[in-house]
Parts: structure tokens; sequence; C-alpha cells
């Protein structure tokens, strides 16, 4: 039962897998712990190594949630087609869904917003695609109310192998960048 | 709201550490902190995790890890380390645990303790190795042949998982049995944030061992409690371990009027326990119209969808086994007096449900919420199944 006053917080990362989304939630997941949460943090992968629908999950909460998976998402990413058909019926009216639309050519519909943004290509021009995920978490970062940045930043740094945290700072930076310029526009 | 956990819980202390694990981790911990010096498996998808966490922990504390070449031998070898007189585990899923089923079966007969954790994955067969499934309840009932006793435990959250490993280690030293650990993939995989219970009184719960002269010992002549005290290697007792039905003297016997006491002390000998054996959750079964009755992540999901019913003004209980066998049907018969409608939800074609047809004592209707595509079951699906039942939609 919940005896916080944090709210109920439901994110998904969701790709095709070796995409990062694991890591993602990780670092979502160590800021809102250190933000004072309840994090319940589930995962869905096929056999495969590669490839195929991956998602990670977030349901954060002031305290112990009755059920820990998620029925109503807040905050969805998606980096790729695999991934759309598996978040439909959950997605709440006022969620933000973030999609890269080089990979993900036919979006979820719904009366939610999508936020289409260049977020491999960002990463490519960084130098990795492997880093897209990375470009994702500092848009979402920068668009949510609940984590400050600075929270983001440290999970990041605690949770980045030191020989990419240049590269992953680069990569959470040019996210929020893309996500200010959202605002602005 | 009337929440009764009748579980044998230590007492929680408050400055225990509250950090975030992982279901699979949780076992491994549980496990280690309950005593477990012994760990022989074979990795397998959604269970390799306790594995994983149990190579890096067991030599830490002087433990023992074994990978071994396959489920079988895992299992035997978990039983060789217990019958050396060490806390012994081993863990696996989907064909793995139909591999251990023979040896299993061993140490129900042989009356050996130790603690063989399912990690449930789609089935049958390879099935669907990454999905959840609950399509083993039977299974760890009934998967060896013969008629055996059984204790299996199907925790519902993450710190459950981390408890009731650690109580299947006390269970198994105090009735001489291996214990079945029974969770899905969803709770394997999913990381909670978490208080650590306090595990000592599991700790401290060791077997009985042999005392007394040794030319007078019988290794299986029980005590009232229908639990015979074993002989410690290196003690001067003894024994002949086998999985032929012995007599009290251990020597192999088909003699009927030697056999029947037997095997009635041992199907027995969970019955006369099972103060300790039984435990499960109710919430607001007393008054409830319909009880839903769900066991594991499911149990979680019909938590929400009771609670939100409630809300609604609709008198829905839950009854959640956490001991799943023996099936605590004493206690369920008594919540559920006033129950009208049962509806059963599980991640199966309809396992649970069985059981709970057996277990009403009146004429109520027993309707199953089942799916067995891999995706867990909502807390949206069981609030329309019971508002189904009740003729509200």
């Amino acid at each position: 039962m919940t005896t916080s006053n944090k709210k109920n917080l439901e994110m998904r990362f969701s790709g095709a897998g070796g995409q990062g989304l694991q890591l993602c939630a990780k670092i979502f997941s160590k800021a809102l712990i250190g933000e004072g949460y309840h994090v319940s943090m589930s995962q869905s992968y096929e056999p495969t190594s590669r490839g195929g629908l991956s998602r990670a999950d977030i349901v954060a909460s002031g305290d112990t949630p009755d059920y820990p998976l998620t029925t109503e998402l807040d905050v969805l990413l998606i980096l790729d087609q695999a991934a759309v058909n598996a978040s439909e019926g959950i997605i709440r009216d006022d969620a933000t869904v973030i999609i890269d639309p080089r990979r993900t050519k036919n979006p979820p519909q719904g009366n939610f917003k999508v936020i289409a943004l260049p977020l491999s290509e960002t990463a490519i021009k960084l130098g990795s695609e492997r880093i897209t995920n990375v470009v994702a978490t500092g848009v979402i970062a920068a668009l949510s109310h609940d984590i400050p940045l600075d929270i983001v930043e440290g999970a990041l740094k605690s949770i980045s192998p030191k020989k990419f945290l240049a590269l992953n700072m680069d990569a959470l930076h040019a996210g929020v960048e893309l996500a200010r310029g959202l605002k602005t526009a | 709201m009337t929440v009764q956990q009748n579980v044998a819980q230590a007492t929680p202390t408050i400055n225990l550490p509250t950090i975030n694990l992982q279901g699979n981790h949780a076992c491994a911990l549980g496990a280690v902190a309950a005593g477990c010096r012994f760990y022989a498996g074979y990795p397998i998808t959604p269970s390799s995790e306790v594995a994983e966490r149990l190579a890096k922990e067991l030599p830490k504390v002087g433990g023992v890890f074994l990978q071994m070449e396959d489920e079988i031998a895992s299992i035997a070898a978990t039983l060789g380390a217990s019958m050396g007189g060490v806390k012994a585990m081993t863990a696996t899923s989907g064909p793995g645990f139909s591999l251990k089923q023979e040896n299993l079966g061993y140490g129900m007969k042989a009356e050996i303790p130790c603690v063989v954790v399912n990690v449930m994955r789609g089935g049958p067969s390879t099935g669907m190795p990454t999905r959840p499934a609950q399509g083993d309840l039977m299974q760890a009932r009934w998967g060896t042949h013969g008629d055996h006793p059984v204790v299996a435990l199907t925790p519902g959250s993450v710190e459950e998982i981390y408890q009731q490993t650690a109580r299947a280690f006390a269970l198994s030293e105090k009735l001489r049995i291996p214990v079945i650990v029974l969770f899905d993939e969803s709770l394997g995989h999913l990381e909670e944030t978490i208080t650590l219970p306090d595990v000592t009184e599991y700790e401290n719960t060791i077997r009985k061992w042999a005392t007394g002269k040794p030319e007078d010992y019988k290794p299986y002549k029980a005590d009232a409690d229908g639990v015979p005290p074993m002989a410690r290697p290196g003690d001067g007792y003894r024994v002949h371990t086998t999985g032929l039905i012995v007599a009290e003297g251990g020597f192999p016997t088909q003699k009927a009027d030697v056999v029947a006491p037997v095997m009635k002390r041992l199907l027995d000998k969970i019955e006369i326990n099972n103060d300790l054996v039984e435990s499960f959750e109710d919430i607001d079964c007393q008054d409830a119209e319909v009880v839903v009755v769900a066991l594991g992540i499911v149990g979680r999901s019909a938590k929400k969808a009771v609670r939100e019913l409630r809300q609604q003004g609709i008198k829905a209980g839950l009854f959640r086994p956490i001991t799943l066998w023996p099936f605590p049907t004493k206690s369920f018969r008594a919540l559920t007096k006033k129950a009208k409608y049962f509806v059963v939800a599980e991640m199966n074609a309809g396992q649970l449900i069985l059981e709970i047809g057996a277990a009403k004592v009146d004429k109520q209707s027993v309707s199953g919420l089942n799916r067995y595509d891999g995706e867990p079951i909502s807390p949206s699906l069981i609030k329309q199944a019971v508002k189904e039942v009740l003729g509200h939609e």
C-alpha cells in the first residue's frame, strides 16, 4: 500500500535486442532509487542474443507496489519497429512517447503525443549507433519532471565503463539538447 | 482491510538494509543466509542468475559451487552433499526440472534434506525459455513416480523469494525432505527495492543428528514428529541409503505388513508438522463473495485487483498460497466459508483450479482465468473476470 506522497511512475524502454535498453532502465532505476523511490524493474527479451523484441520496464512508487509490472505507461521509448505492438493498450493518454523514426516507420497510434527525434542519427554523428540508448536517456531525462538531470548524470557515471564515459556523457548531453530544441520549437 | 500472513516469520529488525535486488539473486542470497554451503547446477534460462550469484557468494563463506555436466548429475551431487551433512541446493528451469524428477523422488524416499529451485518458463519441452509461466505446479506435486510426500513453496515477491528460499532450507532440515521452491521467470528476473528479512531462525534450523549407542541406531526409526534422526558421516553410525523401501533398521523389504507403516509414516510426516509447513496470504477473504486464488506474480496482480474491486464496493478477497504443496486446504475452507464464487487465476491451462475444486466445501462455482501465451495476467483481467462471475458485465 502506498503511504508516500510520491506518485507512481511507469517507464518502458523498448526496441530490438542489443540496443542497450536494459542499460537505459538501469540508469533510471539507479536515479529513481537515489530520489527515494521504490523501484521495480522488469524485462523481456528473446532467446536470441541480438534482435527481436526487447524491453525493460520500471515501476517507481513511494512504497512496494501491489503489482510490480507495468500497466499504464507514463514514459515509452521505442527504438525499433519490433517494439511498437508490445505496448498496445497500456499507454496513458498523457504519456510521453519517444520514437526513433529512422527505425520506427509505423509509430503507435492513440491519443498520446508521439515525439519523433533523430536519436540514432545523433548517435551516429557522435561516432557510434550503439550509444543511441544514451542519447534517448538524455532526451527522457530532460523531458521528465520527476528526475533531476544531475541525478541521471550521476547514475550514468556510476554505471558506464571508464573508457566509454566521455562518449556516454556526450551522448547524454546531445539527447538533452534534442529535448531542449523541442521545448523552444 | 484484513491482511493475514500466516508465515513463520522471523522478527523484522529496523536496521536491516534496503537494497535493489533481482529475484534470482535474492534466491541465491537467501540460500547463503540460511546456511547453504553447497550448490550443484547446470545453467538454464531463466534460472541461471541463481547459479551465477552462488558461484560468487559460496566461495566467500567457505562453500562449494559445482557446475555439473547436466541437471541429473546436479541433483545427484546436491543429495550427496546433503548426505555428507551440508545444507545443499540446486536450481533449474523447465526441462531441467523434468530431468531432476527421478532423483527428487529418491531424495523424498531416502529422506535427504535439500532445496530444489524451479524458475518456471513457458513449456512444454523447451517451450519459451525467456517467458514466464506457472505450468509446473502439478509437476512439483506429482512429477516423480509413486506416492510421495512433498513440500513446495511459491513466493510472490523478490523479498519473499529471499525469505522462502531460506525457509525452504529450514523445512527440509526439519522434515528430512527435498523442498521445492517455485517461482516464474517474471519474478526471477524482477528487480525490486526490498528490505532483506532476518532469517537467522532458518539459518539456525539443522536436522536432527543421531545420538546414542551406534549399535542401537535404527536409521529409519522416527521420533514422534515422524522424522528419523540422520546419521552424520564420521559419527560411527551404520546406514545404507537406498531408493528401495526399507524397514526401520534400514534393510530393504517388500513385506506388506512392514511396508504399510513405513509408507504411512513417510506420507504422514508433513501433515504431522502442518503448523510448520502451512503458509498463505489472505486479503479480505472472510466476508468476500468472490475469492480470487492466485500465487506468485499472479498473486501480486490479484492483490491490486482485489484492492481496486473493494474500492468499487465489490466484496472480493484473495487467497494466495505461499506453501502450494501440501495445499493449505483446512485454512482455505475456514476462510472462504462465505464465498459464493472462486476465480482461480494462473499462468497455465488450469492446474491450481483442480486443487480448489477438491478443497471447496460447498457448491461454490469455480472459474478459471488462464493464460499460457508467455504474458503475465494483468490486474485488469482479474477485475474483469470477477465482475463477469458476479454478472456485472
